[in-house]
C-alpha cells in the first residue's frame, strides 16, 4: 500500500462530510447509461454525494454559457474541446501529481492527464466492411481502402476531411507518427487528394454519424468510415455482418474536467480520481466498446453484462489489434479546421 | 613468460572495470544529451514557427507566418555569430573534425565552454531554421562527455580516445536507433583503427545509448523506413549509375561549402552580420519553398512517396538546400553537414526515379528505394563512412534487398568522390589544417612529428675563419665527424669535414655544400623519405622563414623516433584489453 493510496482513501472517506451534491455533464444515450452504471452510481454508493447528470452538446461553449448558472462541476469532454476550454480559464486546474501516484501517471496511454483533464476513454474512427461483400480475401490494411481492384465498391465516407487525409498518407506508406507533421505542408495536403482523387468514383457521402453502419446493413456501400461504438452497436444488435479494419484506426480522446466554478471542488476531484481507477473504467468498457485510457484496465475487462460478448476484442485500443494506430493531434485539429475544411471543398467542387 | 599471473591479473581486471565503467556512464550520458539536444530542437521549431505543424497552426494569419519565416532566421543567426564572437573562446563552430584530431593526436578536445556554446549555437541554429544538420553537434556533444576521461588517471592507456568513441557512438545510435552503425562510425570516422580494448567499450556504450534513447524513453527512430525490397535485377546497375551521379553531387556539395568560407569572409567583415545574411537568405528561399527551412524532416518523408515531386520542383529544390547549406555551414552558423547531405542525396534519387521510370519509362520498385539509396550514396562520400551508411540502412529498414541496393550506391559513390575529391569533408578539412590523412592513420602521425624536436644539443658548428685542428678537435671531443660552418648571420654555409681534409689551411676552403637539409617545418614522415641514400652522422635543421641554422638531427634519433612512433601506433591498434 502506497502513502498516496492511503492518502486518497482518507480523503475519499472524508469526501461525504466536504460536500452532498455534483453534477456532472456528459452526452447522454447510451454512453451516459453506461456510465452511470459503470462508475457514476458505484460513487454515489460510496460516498453518500447526491449526483445529478445533466446533457450537453459537447462544446466548450456550451460551458461557457451554461455551466455557471446550471452549476455544473465536473464535465466530459473530448480531449481538443477541454484544450481550448482550458487555454479558456473554464476549467479549474488540476495537479496531476498530487491525483494520482506517479505509478499511476505512467499507467495512463496514450496521453496523461495534463493540468485541466484526466483522459478516461478511448474511441476511434475506423473503416468497417460488410462482410458479405468480400467472399474471399477480407480488406485487413488502410491501403485496401484505395485498393478498388482487389475491393471494388462503394465506399461511404464522411463529407469533411476528418480522418480521411490521415489515411490517405497512412496509405502511402508514411509513419503514423509522421502524419500531422506531413499534412501540415501543401505538399502533404496535395499527395492526401491526389490519394482520394484515385477513389473519387467510389464514394458515397455522409453526413449523420448513424449513417455509415446502416449504408453497409442497407448494401449502400461496402467499405464504411465511422466511429466504433456506432459499428459495434449495429453488428452486436442489429446482427448485421459487419467487421472492422483496426489498421489506421484514428483514437480520440474522451476526458474529465472540472469546471472552474464549480462550488463542490474536493468532491469533483474525488469522483474523477474515482472515476479514473482501472476498475471503473473496465466495467465501463465492458459495457460499452470505449476503451480505457489506462494499461492495467485492459486484464480487467471481460464480458458484456447483459449480452455477453467478450468487450476487449472491440476496443479501439485493445493492444492485441497490431497494426497502426493514429491518436489524433487535438490541438492541430482545432487549429487547423479551416485550412482542412476549404482545401476539401476546393477538392469537392473540382469533381463537379 | 616469468611474470606472476597474480600481478598482471589485478590491472586487467582493473582495466575491463575501468573501460566497462566509462563505457556505460559516457554511452547513458551522451545518449541522454542527444535526445535533449533534438527535444531542444523540436521546441525550438515549434515554438519559432519553424516546424510545418507549427507554420501550418497560424495559417490564417498569413502575415506572422512570413515575418517568423524571415526574421527567426537571421535573428537566429545574428545571435549565433554574436555568441560565437563574445563568448566562445574557439570563436567558431566545433564539429567532428575537432573530435578526430583530438581523438588521433591524443590531445585535449578544444575548451569546455567552447563545446558547450558550440552545442547551444547547434540547438539555435536548428532550432531558427538554418539549412544545417545535427547529427555533427550530436556527435561532438557525444565526446565532449568522453573528454572528461581525459581527466582520470586510471591506469589505461589511450583511455580518453577511448572514451570519445564511446560518446561518438552513443550519440550516433541513439540518434538513428542505430547501435551497429554508431559503433563503426566511431571506427570508420573517429578512432580508425579495430583495437578490441576500444573495440569493446564502444559497443558497449553504442548498446547503451540505443538502450537509454530507445527502450527506456521509446523514442521513435528520427527516419524510418519501410520498402518491399528490389522488383528488378536490371535496378542494381541503375542504383549503381545512380551512386555516379550522386558522387558528382556530394563534391559540388563539398567543394562549393569550403569555397564560400573566405569570400564571406572577406566581404563581410562582421562575423554576425555573415550569419545573419545567411540566415536571410534561408529566410527569403523559404518564403517560396519551405522545405528548405531546417533538417527538412518532412521533405526527407516526401522524398520516400511516388510522384511527390514534380521533375522541375525537384532540380530546384537540390540546387536550393546544396547553395544554403553550403552558405550556412560557410557562414559560420552552427552544424553538421550529414543531414543535409542525407536530404540533398534523397532528392538526387528521386530525380534519378522520375528521370529512369517516368521519362525513360524504366519499370522500377518507386522512389523509395532510389531515395535511400541516393542518400545514403551521397551521404557516405560526405562524412567518408561507407560502412556506417549501409549499416545504418541495414538498421533503419531492417531489409536486406535494400541493404544490398544501398551498398552499391555507396561503393559507386564513393569510388568517385574519394578519387576526385578526397575521403571525407572531415578529412579535406583537416588537410587544410595541416593534417593529412590521405595516406592512412600511420602517415598522419608520422608526419604529426617535427624535426626539429629532436635537435642535438651537442651538435658542432664553426665559422670560416675557424682553424681546421680547432674544429677538428672539438669534432672530436663530442664524437662528431662533421662541423656545420655558419656565417656571421648564422645562415649555414656547409659542412666541414676535417678528416677528408687534413692538409687544407682553412675551413672556408674544406666547407662543401650540405647534401640534405631539414626545415623546422619538416616532419618525420618528409625527412624518413628523404633519408633514403644519405651517408653522414647528423641533418643540419635550418629555420624556413630567415635561414638560419637551428641545429641538426642525427640519423640515429630520427629512426628511433619513427621506430617509437611505429611501436606507439602498432601497440594502440592491437590492444587487446
Amino acid at each position: 500500500m502506497r502513502l498516496s493510496d492511503l492518502c486518497l482513501a482518507c480523503a475519499l472517506s472524508a469526501a461525504p462530510l466536504a460536500a452532498d451534491e455534483l453534477t456532472i455533464v456528459s452526452w447522454g444515450g447510451a454512453y451516459e447509461a453506461a456510465q452511470r452504471q459503470a462508475i457514476i452510481e458505484p460513487f454515489a454508493e460510496d460516498t453518500g454525494h447526491d449526483i445529478e447528470v445533466d446533457v450537453y452538446d459537447g462544446t466548450w461553449t456550451a460551458l461557457a454559457e451554461r455551466g455557471p448558472a446550471e452549476g455544473w462541476d465536473v464535465i466530459d469532454m473530448l480531449a481538443d474541446q477541454a484544450r481550448v476550454a482550458c487555454a479558456s480559464g473554464l476549467l479549474l486546474r488540476l495537479d496531476p501529481g498530487a491525483l494520482f501516484s506517479s505509478e499511476a501517471l505512467a499507467d495512463f496511454t496514450p496521453v496523461r492527464p495534463d493540468r485541466c483533464s484526466v483522459p478516461q476513454n478511448a474511441y476511434a474512427r475506423v473503416m468497417a466492411f460488410d462482410d458479405r461483400a468480400f467472399a474471399g480475401v477480407k480488406p485487413t490494411r488502410i491501403e485496401d481502402v484505395f485498393d478498388t481492384a482487389r475491393f471494388p465498391g462503394p465506399r461511404a465516407i464522411q463529407r469533411s476531411p476528418d480522418g480521411i487525409l490521415e489515411w490517405a498518407l497512412l496509405a502511402e506508406g508514411v509513419p503514423p507518427e509522421q502524419v500531422y507533421g506531413l499534412l501540415s505542408t501543401d505538399r502533404g495536403l496535395r499527395l492526401a487528394f491526389r490519394k482520394l482523387d484515385t477513389i473519387r468514383d467510389d464514394i458515397v457521402w455522409w453526413d449523420d454519424p448513424a449513417e455509415p453502419a446502416q449504408m453497409l446493413r442497407d448494401g449502400r456501400a461496402v467499405m464504411a468510415a465511422g466511429f466504433n461504438g456506432r459499428f459495434f452497436d449495429l453488428a452486436q444488435n442489429g446482427r448485421v455482418p459487419i467487421d472492422i479494419v483496426w489498421d489506421g484506426r484514428i483514437i480520440g480522446i474522451e476526458v474529465w474536467a472540472i469546471a472552474a466554478a464549480t462550488d463542490a471542488p474536493d468532491a469533483a476531484r474525488n469522483f474523477i480520481t474515482h472515476a479514473t481507477e482501472a476498475a471503473s473504467m473496465a466495467r465501463f468498457a465492458a459495457r460499452i466498446p470505449y476503451g480505457p485510457t489506462r494499461r492495467s484496465a485492459f486484464d480487467r475487462i471481460g464480458l458484456n453484462p447483459d449480452t455477453g460478448v467478450p468487450m476487449r476484442a472491440y476496443l479501439p485500443n485493445a493492444p492485441q489489434h497490431g497494426g497502426r494506430a493514429l491518436v489524433q493531434d487535438s490541438s492541430w485539429y482545432a487549429n487547423t479546421e479551416e485550412l482542412r475544411q476549404r482545401r476539401f471543398r476546393i477538392w469537392l467542387d473540382a469533381d463537379e | 613468460m616469468a611474470r606472476d599471473p597474480n600481478t598482471e591479473t589485478a590491472p586487467l581486471l582493473w582495466r575491463v572495470l575501468v573501460l566497462t565503467g566509462i563505457a556505460l556512464v559516457v554511452g547513458s550520458a551522451a545518449s541522454l544529451a542527444a535526445v535533449a539536444l533534438v527535444e531542444l530542437v523540436t521546441l525550438l521549431n515549434t515554438g519559432l514557427l519553424v516546424a510545418p505543424k507549427a507554420r501550418v497552426q497560424w495559417e490564417s494569419l498569413p502575415w506572422l507566418v512570413a515575418m517568423t519565416t524571415i526574421l527567426v532566421p537571421t535573428l537566429g543567426g545574428l545571435i549565433v555569430g554574436l555568441v560565437h564572437r563574445h563568448l566562445s573562446p574557439a570563436g567558431r563552430p566545433l564539429g567532428p573534425p575537432d573530435v578526430i584530431e583530438a581523438v588521433q593526436f591524443h590531445k585535449p578536445l578544444p575548451g569546455l565552454r567552447s563545446g558547450l556554446i558550440s552545442t547551444g549555437t547547434a540547438a539555435l541554429s536548428l532550432g531558427a531554421g538554418a539549412s544545417v544538420g545535427q547529427y555533427g553537434p550530436m556527435v561532438y556533444l557525444g565526446a565532449i562527455f568522453g573528454g572528461f576521461a581525459r581527466r582520470l588517471r586510471l591506469g589505461v592507456p589511450n583511455l580518453a580516445s577511448i572514451a570519445i568513441g564511446c560518446g561518438v557512438a552513443a550519440a550516433i545510435s541513439s540518434a538513428f536507433n542505430a547501435p551497429i552503425a554508431g559503433v563503426l562510425f566511431a571506427h570508420e570516422v573517429v578512432l580508425r583503427h579495430y583495437a578490441t580494448r576500444a573495440f569493446a567499450p564502444v559497443t558497449v556504450a553504442s548498446v547503451t545509448g540505443y538502450v537509454v534513447a530507445n527502450v527506456i524513453f521509446e523514442r521513435p527512430a528520427l527516419f524510418r523506413i519501410e520498402s518491399h525490397g528490389i522488383a528488378h535485377g536490371f535496378e542494381f546497375a541503375l542504383i549503381a549509375a545512380l551512386g555516379l551521379l550522386v558522387a558528382l553531387g556530394a563534391i559540388v556539395f563539398m567543394r562549393l561549402l569550403l569555397a564560400l568560407g573566405p569570400p564571406l569572409a572577406r566581404w563581410i567583415k562582421r562575423p554576425e552580420l555573415r550569419t545573419a545574411m545567411a540566415g536571410l537568405a534561408v529566410g527569403l528561399t523559404a518564403l517560396a519553398l519551405p522545405d528548405v527551412l531546417g533538417i527538412g524532416t518532412s521533405t526527407l518523408r516526401f522524398a520516400t512517396i511516388d510522384g511527390a515531386f514534380g521533375l522541375g520542383e525537384v532540380v530546384v529544390l537540390i540546387v536550393a538546400k546544396t547553395v544554403l547549406t553550403a552558405l550556412c555551414i560557410g557562414a559560420g552558423f552552427s552544424g553538421g553537414a550529414f543531414s543535409p547531405s542525407l536530404l540533398i542525396g534523397s532528392l538526387i534519387g528521386v530525380f534519378f526515379w522520375t528521370v529512369a521510370s517516368g521519362i525513360v519509362g524504366l519499370p522500377s520498385s518507386g522512389a523509395a528505394i532510389y531515395a535511400i539509396c541516393g542518400m545514403m550514396g551521397f551521404a557516405s562520400a560526405v562524412i567518408g563512412a561507407p560502412l556506417t551508411c549501409i549499416l545504418i540502412v541495414f538498421e533503419l529498414t531492417r531489409n536486406y534487398d535494400v541493404t544490398i541496393a544501398a551498398m552499391v550506391a555507396v561503393v559507386f559513390s564513393n569510388l568517385v568522390s574519394h578519387r576526385a575529391f578526397g575521403r571525407s569533408l572531415f578529412d579535406v578539412q583537416l588537410a587544410r589544417r595541416g593534417i593529412d590523412f590521405s595516406l592512412g592513420r600511420g602517415h598522419a602521425h608520422l608526419a604529426a612529428l617535427r624535426v626539429a624536436d629532436y635537435l642535438q644539443a651537442h651538435a658542432v658548428t664553426a665559422t670560416e675563419d675557424d682553424t681546421p685542428s680547432d674544429v677538428a678537435n672539438r669534432l672530436h671531443e663530442h664524437g662528431w665527424r662533421e662541423a656545420f660552418v655558419l656565417d656571421r648571420d648564422d645562415s649555414l654555409l656547409g659542412v666541414f669535414t676535417p678528416a677528408a681534409h687534413g692538409d687544407i689551411g682553412d675551413v672556408e676552403a674544406g666547407t662543401v655544400e650540405a647534401r640534405l637539409i631539414f626545415k623546422d617545418t619538416t616532419d618525420l614522415a618528409e625527412a624518413m623519405e628523404r633519408l633514403r641514400g644519405f651517408v653522414g652522422d647528423a641533418v643540419p635543421v635550418v629555420s624556413g622563414e630567415s635561414g638560419k641554422y637551428l641545429g641538426a638531427v642525427s640519423e640515429a634519433d630520427l629512426i628511433s623516433a619513427w621506430l617509437d612512433e611505429s611501436a606507439r601506433l602498432r601497440k594502440e591498434e592491437n590492444a587487446s584489453i
